[in-house]
């Protein structure tokens, strides 16, 4: 019985006790990484405060590191939609003295800066942070039969550096447009370092940690999503860092390098400048198309992941799907090409380039079809995770074809207003995306926690949300057609003003009531962490990566004793020889009669949890 | 169901294997979780050391981008009405010959180190470390000069390219010192990272600094 969420931790650490089959080390709570050994504390009781401090902060174990990731990520998930309440009731009643909004000084920058906020929030400490440093974290090396990351301390210097761009980019909000604005690059720049720290390790990692027979091909979709995440990761952030530094010497240097002055004696000093808005968007788009690609990569593999253990089947056309999950980050770079003859300065264009070719792409057609072909004639399991991978699927889906209106220039340009485009990247960028995350976190919460999550809240949870998140996106769309409709002389402008507010009061109604449904998903989430005594079986989803072969939660060091052996590719579903189970683990030698292999979770395991087994 | 689950730990619950970790007594009495290693692991299972290679390689590609977008940005701007071309300070070029010189010794030195020379080796990478913070030293002297003639680095775009080319590379070449610091001074006894596998890895990036420094300077020579 190896129980140790933070809960537990906590009140381990506060004199309770845990019923834990092994002694405890109090040193390994502190760096137990590879170069010092964990001989870093001197007293074996180093006093509770003192303990409860380092393990929250100087705990390089990799699990550790992706629980706080997902922490943060929770965090910032609930302050951005907070605001994107905030925006939505604001656009409704104008007048309405609102929190954020009318605190400070009341000026129109701060509708503007709330909606900086909430992007940059979302963006960056949510869709990045969350799959890749979070779950990527997590559960890479465990997938690969690692002990830790290959650079310990350095990913956790990334996490910390992570929390101060986190709270550089929530205080920029606080303070006047100008300086604010300086010090939310900052933190932008501090994101950056962070994520190429992230990437060299994650790369790494997969490169090098691989344990024994862990080829190429028996790796699982998600540590290839992870992997060529990290690769991008690593080439993109850099474009961005530079972009920042030259933003940061314009601002605080007072060089010229987005603008001209606008005479060049030094006379005129305050004259103001003229901006060459042209080659910051280029350096920044070049970005910004590869970032579409790195918030939804991870889901990718992930959902492919969860479609496949939940529909009983090896995933397939597998190899088409890491070439194109390849492909999908090849594209973040070469499409930009494209926009530089195409489109020239146009900032939308790129953005509406890069969704669509994120979601009608070649390598998203094939994904899709991937998903479909696994799913089709698989013993289906309809658990509240692989819920929410399905609804990835419609999401992305749905949000794709909009992205064939976005393809059409004379469309984009001025017709089709901001609130389709809203609409558009929250469907298949953010909402999608939000939706893997969730999946993923009902999948391994078993994992994390040893204990699940409610699958019958989580299933009011899901749906409330599915058709939630419909409500507040489509008409989105419709408000973007309508501003186009009322263009045109022979539509009443009155009729299509009357319409549009009456589709943004809807729109807001939505967003509430989908936002009052992540309460259950809180009450979910703090209920199954709280709740005590019962827990699950290492394997309560009868899957086949190595995660699943470890206790939940894993020890520190993740295969203790000795490493892991690998002779399986990653998703062996369905009738296979000798076998009276539907699956086998990566573990399980080939040639193993008996199906009661150490590692192999034969006749140990549980079925499903009840609840589960009940839909 | 609990039943079950404690066959599931004894599979996992391996003999302990490091027992380096010894001489202190094990003391989970209280604070527990599973999260604790039971066992100790001082010496974990024996880890590659070409993680540091693949990481050094991966980083220059990384460092690669960055200084490709300076240098993009910098094509893109020399366009522009109001550039006015700087020239450059006398000093870089020494500074240039003393990077180069750094190279050469550090190579000399590896080569001693190959030979099992170890105390020529440490010489010559003390001379190393010493040109290195040379140039550094140097950067800083070229700047002074360039201030003297009346470009600051807000003065026309030409000049804040110089100032924000050779700082970035400098603060890139301070990793690249602190990298040969690191090989003199770490105890590498009982480590999974040898001292020839650190030097070699040092090497790569000392040398991709030269490199980026000769591109820079010809970028900031011919671009003006």
């Amino acid at each position: 019985m190896n129980l140790h969420s933070k809960w537990d931790v906590l009140r381990a650490a506060l004199g309770g006790t845990v019923a834990s089959g092994v002694p405890n080390d109090p040193r390994k709570t502190f760096m137990p990484d590879y170069d010092n050994g964990g001989d870093t504390t001197k007293a074996p009781h180093p006093g509770l405060p003192r303990l409860i401090f380092r393990r929250l902060t100087f705990r390089t174990d990799h699990k550790a590191i992706g629980l706080r990731y997902l922490w943060l990520a929770l965090f910032s998930v609930f302050l951005g939609m907070i605001m994107s309440l905030v925006m939505r009731i604001h656009l409704v009643w104008p007048g309405a003295h609102l929190l954020l909004l009318s605190g400070l000084d009341n000026s129109p920058d701060r509708y503007a800066a709330l909606t900086l906020l909430h992007g940059s929030l979302m963006v960056l400490m949510v869709l990045t942070a969350a799959p890749q440093a979070g779950f990527g974290n997590y559960l890479l090396p465990i997938q690969i039969g690692a002990r830790e990351m290959a650079f310990p301390t350095l990913n956790l210097l990334a996490f910390w550096v992570t929390v101060a761009s986190l709270v550089g980019v929530t205080t920029a909000f606080f303070f006047a447009p100008q300086a604010g604005l300086t010090l939310w690059i900052a933190s932008i720049a501090l994101f950056c370092v962070t994520a190429l720290a992230n990437a060299l390790n994650f790369s790494v990692t997969t490169i090098d940690l691989r344990a024994k027979g862990m080829t190429l091909p028996r790796l699982p979709i998600s540590v290839w999503a992870w992997f060529i995440n990290a690769i991008l990761s690593l080439l993109i952030f850099s474009i961005l860092l530079a972009a920042c530094v030259y933003l940061l010497a314009d601002r605080i240097l007072g060089t010229h390098i987005f603008s001209v002055p606008a005479l060049l004696s030094s006379a005129a000093f305050n004259s103001p400048a003229v901006a060459l808005p042209g080659l910051w968007q280029r350096l920044f788009w070049f970005f910004a198309q590869a970032q579409v690609y790195v918030a939804i990569l991870p889901c990718f593999g992930i959902v492919t992941h969860l479609i496949s253990t939940f529909s009983r089947k090896p995933v397939w056309v597998h190899r088409a799907v890491v070439l194109a999950l390849c492909a999908a980050g090849l594209f973040g770079f070469c499409i930009w090409g494209q926009h530089t003859f195409a489109s020239g300065l146009n900032p939308y264009s790129p953005l509406v380039f890069s969704l669509l070719a994120s979601s009608l792409g070649l390598p998203a057609s094939i994904l899709l079809m991937s998903w479909f072909g696994t799913l089709w004639n698989g013993k289906v399991q309809l658990t509240t995770a692989m819920l929410f991978a399905l609804g990835f699927v419609s999401l992305f889906l749905a949000g794709g074809l909009s992205g064939l209106f976005l393809a059409r220039n004379d469309l984009t340009s001025t017709a089709v207003s901001d609130d389709f485009i809203t609409g558009h990247f929250h469907l298949v960028m953010g909402i999608a995306a939000t939706f893997a995350m969730l999946g993923a976190l009902f999948f391994w919460f078993p994992k994390m926690f040893g204990r699940s999550l409610d699958e019958r809240l989580g299933k009011i949870h899901f749906w409330i949300t599915f058709v939630g998140v419909y409500c507040v996106f489509m008409p989105m769309h419709w408000l973007g057609l309508i501003s186009h409709l009322h263009l045109s002389p022979e539509v009443m402008l009155t009729v299509a003003t009357a319409a549009t507010s009456a589709i943004r009061s809807l729109v807001t109604m939505a967003t509430l009531v989908t936002i009052a449904a992540q309460a259950i998903f809180l009450a979910n989430f703090v209920g199954s962490l709280l709740r005590r005594g019962e827990a699950v079986a290492k394997n309560p989803w009868r899957a086949t990566t190595l995660e699943w072969s470890l206790p939940s939660p894993p020890p520190i060091g993740n295969f203790v004793g000795a490493a892991p052996v690998i002779y399986r590719s990653a998703y062996e579903f369905g009738a296979i020889a000798n076998r009276a189970e539907d699956f086998a683990s990566q573990t399980l030698k080939p040639d193993t009669e008996s199906p009661s292999k150490p590692g192999g979770g034969g006749p140990s395991l549980q079925p499903l949890p009840p609840q589960a087994a009940a839909m | 169901m609990p039943g079950t689950h404690v066959v599931d730990d004894i599979e996992l619950i391996i003999e302990d294997i490091g027992g380096g970790g010894g001489n202190k007594p094990p003391a989970g009495d209280d604070h527990g979780g599973g999260d604790g290693d039971p066992h100790k692991r001082r010496k974990p299972a024996p880890t590659s050391p070409r993680r540091y290679q693949t990481a050094v390689v991966l980083a220059m590609l990384s460092i690669v981008m960055f200084f490709m977008a300076l240098a993009v940005t910098f094509l893109v701007r020399k366009m522009g009405s109001d550039w006015v071309p700087v020239r450059l300070p006398f000093m870089v070029w020494v500074n240039t010959i003393v990077l180069l010189a750094s190279s050469g010794t550090l190579e000399l030195a590896r080569r001693k180190q190959a030979a099992g020379d170890l105390k020529g080796f440490r010489r010559l990478w003390e001379v190393t470390t010493a040109l290195g913070v040379l140039f550094l030293i140097g950067q800083v002297v070229a700047w002074r000069e360039l201030v003297a003639k009346g470009f600051y680095v807000s003065t026309n775009p030409a000049s804040s390219f110089f100032y924000i080319f050779t700082a970035a590379h400098g603060v890139h070449l301070m990793g690249g010192v602190g990298a040969l610091l690191y090989v003199l001074f770490r105890n590498f006894a009982n480590k999974p990272l040898t001292q020839s596998v650190a030097a070699e890895v040092t090497s790569h990036y000392w040398h991709f600094m030269d490199g980026l420094w000769l591109f820079l300077l010809a970028l900031l020579y011919l671009g003006k």
